[in-house]
């Protein structure tokens, strides 16, 4: 649809994507939507997340880069930023958004939350609970669930 | 557009995006003329942002510029293309009626304000706009005389055990003369003076002109630092007063009478370096520049740093993505040009910042608010 206009740094950074993809990240865009990205992350090593293969999708709105990028996760997973439709709570993509960030800089903050899950600034209260109540436990059940759901099979 | 101002002035000085390289020009000390822009020691990330101008002890910023002869007395136009890109100090920027002076409510209207932010729900108590996208142009003012403000050292007096006299490199455009004071604060025009008279008097060391000079101070000259509490030397005392002074005067031919040579009673031309000194882990004292300033037809400047200025070097992205570390960070495209004040970073192309200060009113890297846009051409040569 709108690929015909795209901006040349929605290109380029698709190009940068493509050939120097960063480690444990992949993101390719919708062959009908430019802005449109298939996105997976493998869970980080020495997470719950570990072995895990997430799907997110991420959109650039019209207004992009001077707003950020919207992304969800598609994969269910058991963290206590991340609700139960995928909604992840992270500053970069709301209020510390910074045009000079960009979707491999967001792909990886995104990493690196599932390295550090954040109980005290949760999405899911019920998971941020868990985690600091009992955290063995509720990192039990993450390493269930990427078992469970992301194993990507 | 439709973009939520709600936002905007949000402050955070604690963040960095760490993923965009900043080159903090000048390296250690370097026999060229041009060297203090061109080789740029590994980049490091800006200093914590201040909410107000501090000095930075750091080089001061230059626009690369090609330099590869010395000049020679038939190009004294050799000015026009200075490194020196300057401004004046910052109270200046500040005074009311400069482009209707944007934090006042409300805000001068813009023409090229996006439809969507005009329609603001009056209910709500009005988010102040951003202002209009004022983009000062830099003017270039001619430095005759620098002092590599990494090359200052201090060495022993052989003759003069517990003596140390002070050495640095320079360049020069002029002949002038370098005068070192301690324990010194600057005064109106250009003027320096010392607060300890009685214990050391200084005297003006003349130089010729030409590139890449070595000052050392002449033996006696020095002065025993023994003689001083090192908490005295290591930090400025109150007042303004820089236990190391470098007062760089250039004796500015007059336009119309190059030949005649010398003006005396002109407005001053001069480079101050203000410095301190500290004692470092093997003992030897070590100079650390606090501040520049910049004396130019009796206007003064101070030296600052412009982050990302210069070519970085390789070592963040692996040496063949030149483009990256000047490409603007929004388009990724034009090369920067567009450096945002106060917080000095160069990360933008001109036509990308405006289209920022319409929607935002953050430094794309550190959030700091955006006081004033400043262009910098670096590469046009003027004629």
């Amino acid at each position: 649809m709108a690929n015909s206009n795209l901006p040349r740094r929605i290109i380029k950074e698709t190009q940068r994507l493509l050939s120097e993809p960063a480690p444990g990240i992949s993101a390719s865009p919708s062959e009908d939507n430019m802005r449109y990205f298939n996105v997976m992350i493998l869970g980080p090593t020495q997470s719950p997340y570990e072995g895990g293969v997430f799907k997110l999708e991420l959109f650039l709105p019209e207004e992009y880069p001077m707003a950020a990028p919207k992304v969800r996760f598609l994969t269910k997973i058991y963290h206590p930023n991340i609700d139960k439709l995928g909604r992840i709570c992270l500053d970069i993509l709301k209020d510390k958004w910074s045009p000079a960030l960009q979707i491999r800089t967001v792909l990886l903050s995104i990493q690196a939350l599932l390295s550090a899950p954040n109980p005290d600034d949760p999405l899911s209260e019920n998971i941020a609970k868990h985690w600091k109540t009992n955290e063995a436990e509720a990192v039990e059940t993450a390493k269930e669930w990427t078992r469970l759901y992301a194993s990507g099979a | 557009m439709g973009q939520s101002s709600s936002n905007w002035r949000r402050n955070d000085y604690h963040r960095q995006n760490p993923s965009f390289p900043y080159s903090s020009p000048p390296p250690g000390p370097n026999q060229s003329a041009t060297s203090s822009s061109h080789l740029p020691p590994p980049p490091s990330l800006p200093p914590p942002a201040q909410p107000t101008p501090a000095p930075l002890p750091r080089s001061n910023y230059s626009t690369p510029y090609p330099m590869p002869s010395p000049p020679n007395p038939s190009t004294y136009y050799y000015h026009q293309s200075s490194p020196w890109t300057c401004r004046p100090p910052y109270p200046q920027h500040y005074g009311p009626g400069r482009s209707g002076g944007w934090w006042m409510p409300p805000p001068p209207p813009s023409p090229i304000h996006s439809p969507g932010m005009a329609g603001q729900p009056p209910a709500l108590p009005p988010p102040p706009l951003p202002p209009p996208p004022f983009v000062e142009q830099t003017k270039k003012v001619k430095n005759d005389v620098n002092v590599h403000k990494d090359s200052i050292r201090l060495v022993p007096d052989e003759q003069n055990p517990d003596h140390h006299l002070v050495s640095f490199t320079f360049d020069a455009m002029v002949d002038g003369s370098v005068t070192i004071y301690y324990f010194a604060k600057e005064g109106a025009n250009a003027s320096i003076s010392s607060i300890y008279v009685d214990i050391y008097t200084p005297k003006g060391i003349t130089f010729l002109k030409g590139p890449g000079q070595t000052f050392i101070q002449p033996s006696g000259y020095g002065i025993d630092l023994g003689f001083f509490v090192l908490d005295e030397l290591s930090k400025p005392l109150e007042g303004d007063i820089f236990p190391l002074v470098i007062y760089a005067k250039s004796c500015r031919p007059s336009p119309s009478k190059d030949v005649q040579g010398i003006q005396s009673s002109s407005p001053a031309h001069a480079q101050i370096t203000q410095a301190v000194i500290e004692k470092s882990d093997d003992g030897n004292f070590k100079v650390k520049v606090v501040k520049q300033i910049l004396w130019v037809e009796g206007e003064r400047y101070e030296l600052q740093e412009i982050f990302g200025l210069s070519p970085v070097e390789a070592e963040i992205n692996g040496g063949d993505h030149d483009d990256l570390e000047k490409e603007c960070v929004i388009c990724l495209s034009e090369p920067r040009d567009t450096t945002v004040l106060p917080c000095r970073h160069m990360c933008m192309c001109g036509e990308c910042a405006k289209a920022l200060r319409l929607q935002s009113n953050k430094c794309p890297i550190c959030r700091q608010p955006v006081e004033q846009l400043m262009e910098i051409k670096v590469n046009t040569a003027d004629p």
